[in-house]
């Protein structure tokens, strides 16, 4: 008997259509129960939510600022670069710090028959009902305001759509960045490449900075307003200058900047639909080579990465054994150090350099500051201690090995240090050589910038280790390594930054020391760093582990996926 | 039960809510050292919140767990030494291969690390998991996983081994395969304390079975006293209560 393969007369799955608000409202639906019964979720909602407010009215008090003091003259040069730095915030920070939401997580809907563009549309729209999207359409309201004052009812108009642009054009760069670094690092082959994109990405900052340090030098606000011209024909400052554009008479220009607008959030939409597509099918397991290869070696031996054959053979050298193999194993801590890695890098270098380059043309001959090398080693130390502000929540339910076992908190907590460090401790030694050869040609100051980097690292250690006993949350369990649960992400970024500004004060007495010791100080920095910053990392890992061991079983509860 | 020969196991009142539901509202149970122990129960009657507060996963609500005389929550690591656990629905360390994992799992425990491997190489080859070389335990199926898992749970000799779920989607080899190593470990002076809700596994294995419906046990005893003059599996669906199917439902199913 002949079977037809295609039915076209079938009527199984003939429905009505599926439009973008059915994902919105089952956004609101899945956050609305996430919420059920979980008062302490609602809560960190609530402080995620005022975090937000707050920052909008910020935003917003800012972008109306040439409108509230009538003065139209560095109207687009803030349109253009605030709005600038508004897209590459959305560009860079979900790589960097927060991830995106996944509440909808696009591997759901694999099974459904769905057309590939119902589902963009669709998870867009889900995307946009957000605490972050709302607040930078607040801020961004700003602009309409300015644009109102001058240029009356048109222009206020024109800049409402051009800022409801802007926000569709931010929240795509968001997903189609994330999105296609996600199915990048899970291959294997195209892994480093991804780290060099992010270099770039990083570098990206630097012009930036040096723009924000000459206008809070205020010198040559001309040839800035020029750069702010340029900006504003760029996809990063069109959409918030179409509204000053008509103020000032050029209606033109309105259209030209709106499709420029459009067609890169088309282009991001298309991007994004393609690594989209290859998370659905999941190819989270491709690219692993040679796994068929017979094992050598006994048991033991194996675990062990050859580099680390000196690890004592028992409970701590195991433990540190496997968290350095995770490190570079399991996707989601893999992304997190290639992040550090590169911003790590890049952030001090650009800082310096900028500050190096105005002080010269400034026309002291003294480049950096101890100080600014301090400060800038200690942001450095401090991001990449908040790796390890979530680490348990990276093991998820695999935690319950441990929780049988029974294994001494303060014994987990210095093996979990001391695996993160393996990895890191190189990458400071590099930082500080390169920052103290290349960047300051000084290398006497090698000590300075180790020392700072060493003492905000342990200190960092000690903080994020308690936090992660005391606030760890799950992850989700899916192929994105930049995945976050629910909507309390904003939240958890808070409790973070928290954590980092509480491991940059306690840091504080390094900085003061690198003022007022002087010369002294570029001695002693090396060997009173490295002890201070051991001898927090201990003291962190001894309080924390007391905690760990009076509840492991609720540790395991929280960071268990619920299903 | 005699004065010196405590319980392999022993649950007082075991009660664990979740926000408003009763997940488990006071379970006893005695496991004779030496049995070999079926708990069975339809899904979501509390078997796996009950065996996670046993093994200490999960902090109870009230009552108390003892394994051979020694409080779960009170001498955990005592208690912990004599227990092997298989939990269910919970990822193992899964980003290392499975000699990886066994020698994780008896160096974590202390274990001599010549000890480890010469076990975790016998249990590897008698699981049939030497073959897998250098696979990582993500890329098992679901029966090797259930295999490395057992042999996470046997690896230091325990007393007493505690199983969630340990044939659910086993294949029949693998399957025929851990219930031999489970029988003979019986047989050597363990205790087996297993869920599940295939009958055709608890007859023919246990000694003892419980049957836990709606947090709290309905029948517990030998096989022969639970099940009388019927076959398990009435005993349970008496029990638990369930519907059958008229032929009238989801007509368009068919067509």
């Amino acid at each position: 008997m002949a079977v037809a393969v295609t039915d076209a007369g079938s009527d199984v799955g003939a429905g009505r259509r599926v439009s973008a608000w059915h994902f919105v409202r089952l956004k609101l639906r899945v956050l609305g129960n996430n919420f059920r019964g979980q008062g302490w979720r609602v809560g960190l909602f609530a402080v995620g939510a005022a975090v937000g407010l707050w920052s909008a009215v910020f935003g917003f008090s800012l972008f109306a600022a040439p409108g509230l003091a009538g003065n139209d003259q560095y109207a687009t040069l803030l349109a253009a670069l605030g709005g600038g730095l508004l897209v590459l915030g959305w560009l860079l920070l979900p790589l960097i710090f927060f991830g995106v939401d996944e509440t909808l997580d696009p591997a759901r809907f694999a099974l459904l028959p769905l057309p590939r563009r119902t589902l963009v549309t669709g998870l867009f729209a889900a995307a946009l009902v957000s605490v972050p999207a709302v607040a930078g359409l607040l801020a961004s309201s700003g602009l309409i305001f300015t644009a109102g004052i001058f240029g009356g009812w048109p222009a206020a108009l024109t800049q409402a759509v051009g800022v409801l642009a802007g926000l569709l054009l931010c929240v795509a760069a968001a997903r189609a960045i994330t999105s296609a670094f996600a199915t990048m690092l899970r291959s294997r082959r195209v892994r480093d490449l991804a780290a060099v994109l992010l270099a770039g990405a990083a570098a990206l900052i630097a012009p930036v900075q040096l723009a924000a340090v000459a206008a809070l030098r205020d010198t040559d606000w001309d040839r800035l307003a020029a750069v702010a011209a340029v900006v504003g024909w760029t996809p990063f400052g069109a959409p918030w200058t179409i509204g000053i554009e008509v103020a000032q008479g050029r209606v033109w220009a309105a259209p030209v900047k709106l499709l420029i607008t459009a067609v890169t959030v088309v282009a991001l939409l298309v991007w994004w639909s393609r690594s989209l597509e290859s998370a659905m099918i999941g190819t989270a397991s491709s690219g692993r080579t040679s796994t068929r290869s017979p094992a050598t070696g006994t048991a033991v031996t194996q675990l062990f990465p050859r580099l680390l054959d000196w690890l004592p053979r028992g409970r701590f050298g195991a433990l540190v054994a496997r968290e350095a193999r995770y490190w570079w194993r399991d996707a989601r801590r893999r992304a997190n150090l290639i992040t550090l890695a590169v911003v790590g890098l890049f952030v001090p270098v650009m800082l310096n350099l900028g500050s190096a380059s105005l002080t010269r043309g400034g026309g002291t001959p003294e480049s950096s500051s101890p100080v600014l090398v301090t400060l800038s080693m200690v942001f450095v130390g401090v991001l990449a201690a908040a790796t390890l502000a979530n680490q348990f929540g990276f093991d998820g339910s695999a935690y319950a090995a441990h929780v049988v076992v029974g294994v001494p908190g303060a014994v987990e907590l210095r093996a979990r240090m001391a695996a993160f460090s393996l990895y890191l401790l190189p990458l400071v030694l590099v930082i500080s050589g390169v920052l103290a050869l290349l960047v300051l040609g000084q290398p006497g100051w090698i000590g300075l910038t180790a020392g700072s980097l060493l003492a905000t690292f342990g200190a960092g250690l000690a903080v994020n280790t308690l936090l992660s006993v005391l606030g760890a949350y799950s992850l989700p369990e899916t192929s994105n390594p930049f995945a976050m649960n629910s909507g309390a992400g904003v939240a958890r970024s808070f409790l973070a930054i928290l954590s980092m500004l509480a491991s940059a004060v306690a840091v504080i007495p390094m900085v003061v020391a690198a003022a007022l010791l002087g010369d002294v100080w570029l001695w002693l920095a090396l060997p009173v760093g490295a002890a201070y910053g051991l001898g927090a990392a201990l003291l962190g890992a001894y309080l924390a582990g007391d905690v760990l061991d009076r509840r492991q079983p609720e540790l395991l509860a929280t960071i268990t996926a619920r299903r | 039960m005699t004065a010196e020969q405590p319980p392999a196991l022993a649950l007082r009142g075991l009660v664990k809510r979740f926000d408003a539901k009763t997940a488990v509202a006071g379970v006893d149970l005695t496991v004779p050292a030496g049995s070999f122990y079926g708990l069975l129960g339809p899904n979501g009657a509390g078997k796996t919140t009950t065996l996670s507060m046993a093994v200490g996963l999960l902090r109870p609500d009230a009552g108390g767990a003892w394994v051979l005389g020694h409080d779960v929550w009170a001498d955990p690591v005592r208690a912990k030494q004599l227990l092997g656990v298989m939990p269910d629905g919970i990822r193992l360390f899964d980003r290392l291969s499975g000699a990886e994992l066994l020698a994780y799992h008896g160096l974590l425990r202390g274990m001599d690390p010549a000890v480890v491997d010469q076990r975790a190489a016998e249990l590897l080859d008698v699981l049939a998991l030497a073959d897998a070389g250098r696979t990582l335990v993500v890329d098992y199926s679901a029966g090797m996983k259930k295999k490395i898992g057992l042999a996470c749970a046997l690896l230091h000799g325990p007393r007493l081994l505690v199983l969630d779920e340990p044939f659910e989607a086993v294949d029949p080899v693998s399957a025929a395969l851990i219930r031999d190593i489970l029988a003979r470990y019986v047989t050597g002076g363990g205790t087996v304390v297993f869920s599940s809700h295939v009958m055709e596994v608890v007859e023919r294995l246990c000694s003892h079975v419980a049957i836990l419906a709606d947090g709290a046990i309905k029948r517990v005893g030998t096989l022969d006293e639970v099940r009388g003059e019927q076959t398990l599996e009435q005993v349970f669906v008496t029990v638990v209560g369930g519907r059958t199917a008229t032929g009238e439902e989801l007509a368009w199913l068919s067509r």
